[in-house]
């Protein structure tokens, strides 16, 4: 096994477990709404989820467009199947099924 | 542990697991075949889901270290993505009230995923009362699911979907849904200009420099509009 892997995951997987865990056994107070640290937590989860989704859309979009109706239909279809129950893995798995199906029917 | 009543112990919160478990399997096949198609032994695919536990951060894991960033910098940028699990915990605690359990959070919260959080956090809010046996049955079962998806999926194989084309691609754009999805759940009015200094300063630094400039920039950008905001 690759060490650097292991590595990689072990302290991916330490700050997780810090990130869920910790909180709950030492934070008895919430966090002030406004001040520094909540709002550093509040901004740094959709910045790092917006750069990821756009990083890894970016590929299909430039410097030369592929698949760009299975995207449009992948993007559509994820955001339409939020919207009614706001669940996560519904709104993956129906925008990856309508992705698989744009691309069948443009292939 | 907290007082239990019926259908709050270690049996219920495993039924009500059930809708993740239907959805992990699938995420989770589709980062097994995909660690395979990346040169990852099936070992490694299913130390990752393991250890690491979190979609997002597994799939981008994949694609950095496929793409020889260095080990810091991955670490740093997977690390980075999931500092938004930081308010799970107090949110969820503020919702099951003063007195709630909190002995052996040490091992149920390391099942906080955003769906197991999404989940509990519902039933607290439909008035269910907060048991730990509970989070222990829903984080395991999810948790399990995961795991064995992921290795069915490093099983199967990077080739294994050679001869279904479509579900291939359906597979491949799965990371994408799976980060808009996360997106939607985390998007409101506060959030809009922390997005849009991220989006653009991915684009920028990906075109200008490099993807993983694109992806630090973008986080950094975004977190700074953040802190600027009152």
């Amino acid at each position: 096994m690759n060490a650097d892997l292991i590595l990689l995951a072990l302290i991916v997987g330490a700050a997780n477990w810090a990130f869920r865990a910790l909180p709950v056994l030492l934070l008895r107070r919430d966090l002030p709404p406004g001040g520094t640290l909540a709002r550093f937590l509040a901004a740094t989860g959709p910045a790092a989820i917006a750069t990821l989704f756009t990083a890894s859309v970016l590929p299909q979009l430039w410097p030369v467009p592929r698949d760009a109706l299975p995207l449009a239909a992948g993007v559509a279809a994820t955001v339409l199947a939020f919207l009614p129950g706001r669940s996560v893995v519904t709104a993956t798995l129906a925008g990856a099924a309508a992705y698989g199906l744009a691309f069948a029917l443009t292939a | 542990m907290a007082e239990q009543q019926p259908g709050q112990g270690f049996r219920a919160g495993l039924l009500a697991a059930v809708p993740i478990v239907l959805g992990y399997l699938p995420i989770a096949f589709s980062f097994g075949v995909a660690a395979g198609k990346a040169g990852l032994s099936l070992p490694e695919a299913g130390m990752l889901s393991l250890v690491i536990y979190a979609g997002a951060s597994q799939f981008l894991a994949l694609a950095l270290v496929t793409g020889g960033a260095p080990l810091l910098v991955a670490a740093a940028t997977l690390v980075a993505m999931n500092l938004r699990h930081l308010l799970y915990g107090p949110a969820l605690m503020k919702q099951a009230g003063p007195g709630a359990g909190r002995r052996f959070a040490w091992a149920w919260a390391w099942g906080l995923t955003d769906e197991v959080f999404g989940q509990a956090l519902g039933a607290l809010a439909r008035g269910q009362r907060f048991s730990e046996a509970y989070m222990f049955g829903l984080g395991l079962a999810a948790y399990a699911a995961w795991v064995l998806g992921t290795l069915a999926g490093a099983w199967a194989g990077g080739g294994a979907l050679e001869a279904w084309p479509a579900l291939d691609a359906a597979l491949g754009f799965m990371l994408s849904a799976l980060f808009l999805a996360l997106l939607l759940s985390v998007l409101n009015r506060a959030a809009l200009p922390v997005v849009a200094a991220a989006v653009l300063a991915t684009v920028a630094g990906t075109l200008i420099w490099s993807g993983t400039a694109g992806i630090l920039a973008g986080m950094l950008a975004g977190a700074l509009v953040g802190l600027g905001r009152k």
